[in-house]
């Protein structure tokens, strides 16, 4: 990397070959105003805002795309450069109707406070009165055309990020307005996920989530706070805008994550909706068809009481949800599990888990992490989708796939017993009649790729499958299968995303590794494989409540402690598990239906935003979800009421033996040493 | 091969095929068939020859006799009296604006006799559907040269010495473009030819590819040679279907020649063409937004640096240059870069085609020596001012240029001088205005057209040439106000300095020229509320002179508002208040009763 130096207003300033004059200017303190530049979507110096002079050279330059050269001398505030800036900002108030007393995003608006900025206290050009459309046809999301800018920031952020690209331009010149699909207004779009992103990048009051318009400004929120989404494994950063007490707004952190920064529609409306629900605040105990307020003492003691009973008889279980924090977990396995020696414990969805976690095995005793980071997708050049449905399972995993294929020109594989749900991006579509199909494609795939890459010839070995074997057995065309095997053999980077669906055999997820290894997936941190793991703490389950093999269901218990934080719903197998137990404890932040309906024993308990602790992610990553707003009234932490309980119970807590994010991150040997593994010995 | 004692020439350009050479070639054709002189005289379509404004263009060779407007009724005589009988059909024959000499020959019309055609070399001389007349012309001679004699590097320090700038607008030295290309690291490199032609009555390239396809072709190729690419597009207005329709046939012809494809003349060079129809806006003129369209985005401009040649098309080192650039690539290869330096003035070498339009004798396209005069250009090949009427600007450079004055006449004609006279030399659109023209006017006009065509992309574009419009026609409808000039100006100066690509900073020039040299004009439409010229509808009004009024009452029957009245006794009146201007009473009076004030 080579230094470089500028002097920028006068004032001496490192930078980078490679940086641009902003990127040098904001490293180095220097202000120069900017309007259209978002960090981390590409710069399109539309906006002109950040117009500085050079000296030698007689054109106007944007600092956000212009590369700094050693020895520049910028000049950024020049009574020219004021002048024209203001010019601009009047003509774009003159252009659309920029009345900012009508406007929620009034105080929250980067061009009313460039305005003020630059002291624009009228406008010289008469007012156009623009008369463009208010599309108030989507459900969350309204966009009034009359106050765009036409910044791009949107169009950038849904073609760049999020990747559906349903945003773009219509019309030119003055007309120009933006537009969903080809021609469509927003409600009516069929490819809008309703992420949200592009209201979140708006610098003016254009796109505007309903649900937060009159909450609060950003700047007068009482407070912001980073924190964690529960709702998916891959556990993105959002901030919660807190304003007297009550979550204003939920967005996504900025886009220069790896990450991207982003927010499903999962993350951007269940959170804050969330707050409105209708909260479990005191403990109640059933009385026939109805509950009874109770207190703490004896809603615990009934507790205690019933467990005695029931642990004696071997009839017990914990049922603990996926969304719990680390520490909470740690809290569970070290009462019942080590103190207690309890055997029954596990999460909902628990059989999914233990599928990823049986087909791993191999792999792990191996020594090499099973599985990489999901941005890593963005990277690769093959993406490779495993019976997942992204879109519903992980939506911002769906992004990365459809910005890898878009932007980054990887191909996009569906094996799959269901079509591509990429359908217009997908290069080859292989469905399958059955699911067994499916995984005896992937299987028999693994061999097939193992040979190619290995004697870069696709000379048989006798015994091992051949094309038109693996054609005939799956149902998929000769060519095809020979056109996925070209895809996978000419890929430097593969990647597979692994559909939660395919994790009740973990054969199948073993030969999906097993075709990463062939394909030589090879990531810094693991094999190239993304496991969509139901949520946000999944993997966090793994060394903690996660049980060996399935108990809920297996045999009629007397007692059933159920910790729900009520964010997603629980699965059937679990519901009817429950409602068959004779003495449930639910303990749920909500009234989540059906689920309460189910319990002797309710008992409050925090929600999301009232708790704080860490998510193992699949990202890779422990991160931290923090408190947003402290909890009101009766409502205690579980550290507290296990531990009344664990007094009530006479037992000691024993300390945890192990970090539940442990050895989930940590590959010992270098993944590029992995090594196929026979599938007989994860079947058996 | 057969040998001809006569070849007629037809234009098929789109100037003449549009007022129906089509026909008078079938014509011409069953003619000569029926006299039995089919063996002896050949029967050629041609490209454009420029002067379109006499088309339908019959050039009969040897004798280089050129025919004027020439129908299908005059086909006969042609045959009988030329080809059979030796004679010259006299009245066909160019005739001179004042109507005194009939001009037999070609070569001595003033319009032809003082151009210099390199880029317009083979343009109405051969027929441009077939590659072997190019051949003979000498064609792919240069590539030929370039590929077996010489170094890349040697392709392109000839086009160094020869100083040829982009003929596109901006003027940049063609051959430090390419030597940024040629240095630009990458294994793949793209060449491009922008066609997307869209200035108002510019059409210089469009005859060039409709004349001469494969100079384009082969001066692309050269550049390719040069700079390392193999693959080349040219980007060609849809709306010019014969240019498309003529190098789809010329790059098949040059294919089965293997002229182009893998291994060019059995050389390492491979070079592979398409063609990119654009869709009709003018901003993919600009090469950033030209390229993006290529690549099937949106043609919007991106801001340079990073330019072109190290990242343009997919992101590849790429070279962008207009038609008539490419044109002059062969000549330059084959005569020498010093023989073309040898042409033009000091710093603008060469000849540049100019599409001569407006308010003069003769319109269409003439390629003349740079540092030619104005005057040269409006007075000698124009033939003057229509009517006679008096001199008052010119406007070069299409939409983006600028007005220049009588004062300016003796302007030599290079990139230099215009820019320093508030004009661009742009493509070469070259619009000559009389006396009846309003400049306040004529710079709305040409707003109109930009604003139009802003792509919407960068703020000082999209909504200054609207608020300038805006003015402009406030001043044009006698609402302006002496504040509104300075508004304006700064208005102009603020777009031009601080819009994203080349339409935004060179759209305020008209208003900026305008302001320069006819600012009295602007005043007196804003204090007067006049139009001298008489052509902002909104400040003159229709009236009719009761001396000469005969009481006809044909005004009134045609008035569309009916606001005219009179009967046979009283002369008739407008009534100013209903009165649309629409000035159709001073068309159909025969009286020459009314007149605008």
């Amino acid at each position: 990397m080579n230094n470089i130096t500028l002097t920028i207003d006068g004032k001496t300033c490192d930078g980078v070959q490679g940086d641009t004059i902003l990127e040098v200017a904001r490293r180095n303190d220097v202000y120069i105003p900017t309007l259209c530049f978002l960090e981390g979507l590409t710069p399109i110096g539309s906006c002109r805002m950040c117009v500085v002079e050079v000296e030698k050279n007689p054109k106007m330059l944007t600092a956000c795309t212009t590369p700094a050269q050693d020895g520049m001398v910028v000049h950024t505030q020049t009574e020219k450069l004021r002048e024209f800036r203001r010019q601009m900002l009047e003509l774009i108030f003159a252009g659309r109707n920029h009345f900012c007393m009508y406007c929620s995003q009034s105080g929250d608006c980067e061009l009313q406070d460039l305005a003020i900025e630059h002291g624009m206290d009228s406008v010289r050009y008469p007012y156009l009165y623009a008369g463009f459309d208010n599309d108030a046809t989507h459900r969350d999301i309204q966009m009034d055309h009359n106050r765009c800018i036409l910044c791009l920031r949107c169009i950038r952020v849904c073609a760049e990020k999020v990747g559906t690209h349903t945003l773009d331009l219509q019309k030119r010149g003055w007309n120009a307005t933006i537009v969903s699909d080809l021609g469509r207004r927003l409600g009516e779009s069929s490819t809008c996920t309703t992420c949200g992103a592009c209201a979140q990048v708006c610098p003016t009051g254009t796109i505007t989530l309903r649900e937060f318009a009159y909450r609060g400004r950003r700047k007068d929120c009482d407070d912001v706070v980073e924190s964690v989404c529960p709702l998916c494994s891959i556990g993105c950063r959002i901030k919660a805008y807190v304003r007297t007490g009550s979550i204003a707004r939920v967005e996504g952190t900025s886009v220069t994550e790896p990450d991207g920064g982003q927010l499903c529609k999962k993350g951007r409306w269940t959170l804050p909706r969330s707050a409105e629900r209708e909260r479990i605040s005191v403990p109640m105990i059933r009385e026939g068809s109805h509950y009874r307020e109770a207190s703490w003492e004896e809603a615990l003691d009934l507790v205690a009481r019933n467990f005695q009973k029931a642990h004696g008889a071997d009839s017990d279980g914990i049922l603990v949800s996926s969304l719990c924090t680390d520490e909470e977990l740690s809290l569970f396995v070290s009462l019942f599990k080590d103190g207690l020696g309890m055997e029954r414990l596990d999460t909902f969805d628990g059989d999914v888990l233990r599928g990823f976690v049986k087909g791993f095995e191999p792999f792990r005793r191996q020594g090499v992490r099973p599985f990489t980071a999901a941005h890593n997708i963005l990277d690769s050049d093959c993406i490779v989708n495993l019976s997942a449905d992204p879109d519903e399972e992980a939506p911002v995993i769906a992004s990365y796939m459809r910005v890898g294929t878009l932007r980054n020109g990887a191909s996009l594989l569906n094996l799959s017993c269901k079509t591509s749900p990429f359908a217009d991006i997908t290069d080859v579509d292989a469905v399958t009649a059955t699911p067994a199909q499916s995984v005896a494609l992937v299987e028999g795939l693994a061999e097939l790729v193992a040979d190619l890459k290995a004697s870069g010839s696709e000379a048989q070995e006798e015994g091992k499958i051949s094309v038109g074997e693996l054609a005939g057995k799956t149902g998929i065309p000769e060519e095809t299968v020979e056109r996925i095997i070209n895809k996978l053999a000419g890929s430097q980077r593969p990647v597979f995303v692994l559909g939660g669906c395919l994790s009740r055999d973990p054969g199948a997820v073993t030969s999906a590794v097993n075709l990463a290894i062939a394909s030589r997936a090879i990531f810094e941190d693991g094999i190239g494989v993304v496991p969509l793991v139901v949520s946000g703490n999944s993997l966090g389950t793994i060394n903690t409540v996660l049980a060996k093999e399935p108990w809920i269901g297996r045999k009629k218990l007397d007692f059933l402690y159920v910790y729900s934080t009520g964010l997603v719903p629980e699965d059937e197998e679990s519901l009817s598990a429950i409602s068959g137990t004779k003495f449930v404890v639910v303990q749920c932040p909500f009234w989540a239906q059906p689920l309460v309906n189910f319990a002797d024993v309710l008992l409050p308990a925090p929600a999301w935003f009232e708790r704080s602790g860490h998510y193992c992610t699949i990202e890779g990553e422990r991160r931290r979800l923090n408190v947003v707003v402290p909890p009101k009234g009766e409502i205690r932490g579980l550290a507290s009421i296990l531990k009344d309980l664990s007094a009530g119970l006479g037992v000691e807590p024993e300390k945890p033996k192990e970090s539940p994010c442990g050895n989930l991150f940590a590959s010992e040997k270098p993944p590029a040493d992995a090594r196929m593994v026979s599938l007989e010995e994860v079947r058996n | 091969m057969a040998f001809y004692r006569a070849h007629v020439l037809v234009c098929k350009g789109t100037g003449c095929s549009a007022s129906g050479s089509s026909s008078v070639f079938d014509a011409l054709g069953e003619e000569i068939r029926k006299r039995g002189l089919d063996q002896e005289v050949a029967l050629v379509e041609t490209g454009c020859h420029g002067m379109c404004e006499m088309g339908p263009i019959v050039v009969i060779y040897p004798e280089g006799s050129l025919y004027c407007r020439v129908s299908v009724d005059d086909v006969p005589e042609i045959v009988e009296e030329h080809l059979y009988k030796g004679r010259l059909v006299q009245r066909l024959l160019y005739t001179t604006p004042d109507r005194k000499v009939k001009v037999p020959r070609y070569r001595d019309i003033p319009f032809y006799s003082k151009q210099h055609r390199i880029a317009l070399r083979n343009c109405g001389y051969i027929n441009p559907d077939n590659i072997e007349e190019y051949i003979a012309r000498d064609g792919y001679a240069a590539l030929a040269k370039a590929l077996t004699s010489m170094k890349p590097e040697e392709v392109l320090s000839e086009v160094k010495t020869s100083g040829l700038r982009g003929r596109g607008g901006g003027g940049f030295p063609t051959g430090l473009k390419w030597e940024f290309c040629r240095k630009a690291p990458g294994d793949k490199k793209y060449v491009i030819c922008n066609a997307d032609e869209g200035d108002p009555g510019a059409f210089m390239d469009r005859s060039i590819l409709e004349g001469d396809p494969h100079a384009v072709i082969e001066g692309m190729m050269l550049g390719a040679y040069a700079m390392g690419a193999d693959e080349g597009y040219i980007y060609c207005r849809a709306e010019y279907p014969l240019a498309i329709k003529r190098l789809v046939g010329a790059i098949a012809q040059a294919e089965e020649f293997g002229l182009i494809g893998d291994n060019v003349m059995d050389t390492d060079f491979s070079f592979h063409l398409h063609i990119k129809e654009g869709a009709g806006a003018f901003v993919c003129g600009e090469e950033t937004a030209l390229m993006a369209s290529i690549e099937g985005e949106r043609g919007m401009p991106r801001p340079r640096p990073p330019f072109p040649a190290n990242k343009g098309l997919w992101g590849k080192p790429s070279n962008i240059n207009n038609v008539e650039t490419w044109a002059n690539v062969p000549n330059i290869i084959r005569n020498g870069g010093s023989w073309f330096a040898s042409i033009g003035t000091e710093k603008s070498k060469g000849t540049k085609v100019f599409a001569l339009t407006g308010k003069v004798n003769n319109t269409g396209l003439v390629e003349v020596p740079m540092g030619t005069t104005i005057r040269d250009i409006v007075f000698d090949m124009g033939g003057g001012i229509l009517k006679d009427r008096k001199f008052k600007a010119v406007q070069i450079g299409g939409p983006s240029g600028g007005c220049l004055t009588e004062e300016h006449l003796d302007l030599p004609v290079d990139y230099e001088s215009l820019t320093a006279a508030g004009a661009i030399m742009g493509s070469g659109g070259l619009v000559v205005m009389d006396e009846d023209t309003c400049m306040v006017d004529v710079s709305k006009f040409f707003l109109e057209f930009t604003q139009r065509e802003s792509c919407g992309k960068c703020v000082p574009c999209r909504e200054g040439t609207k608020q300038m419009l805006l003015i402009l026609e406030k001043i044009t409808s006698g609402k302006g106000r002496m504040e509104d000039l300075k508004i304006l100006e700064d208005l102009a100066v603020m777009v031009k300095e601080m819009s994203l690509c080349g339409l935004g900073q060179t759209a305020p020039n008209p208003v900026l020229t305008t302001l320069r040299y006819f600012r009295d004009e602007y005043e007196t439409h804003i204090r007067d509320k006049k139009c001298l010229a008489k052509a902002c509808s909104a400040l003159i009004s229709y009236l009719i002179d009761p001396d000469k009024c005969k009481k006809c009452g044909l005004c009134a029957k045609n008035c569309p508002v009916k606001c005219i009245s009179g009967d046979r006794n009283t002369p008739y009146v407008i009534d100013q208040e209903k009165c649309i201007k629409c000035g159709t009473c001073l068309e159909v009076c025969p009286f020459q009763a009314v007149f605008k004030e």
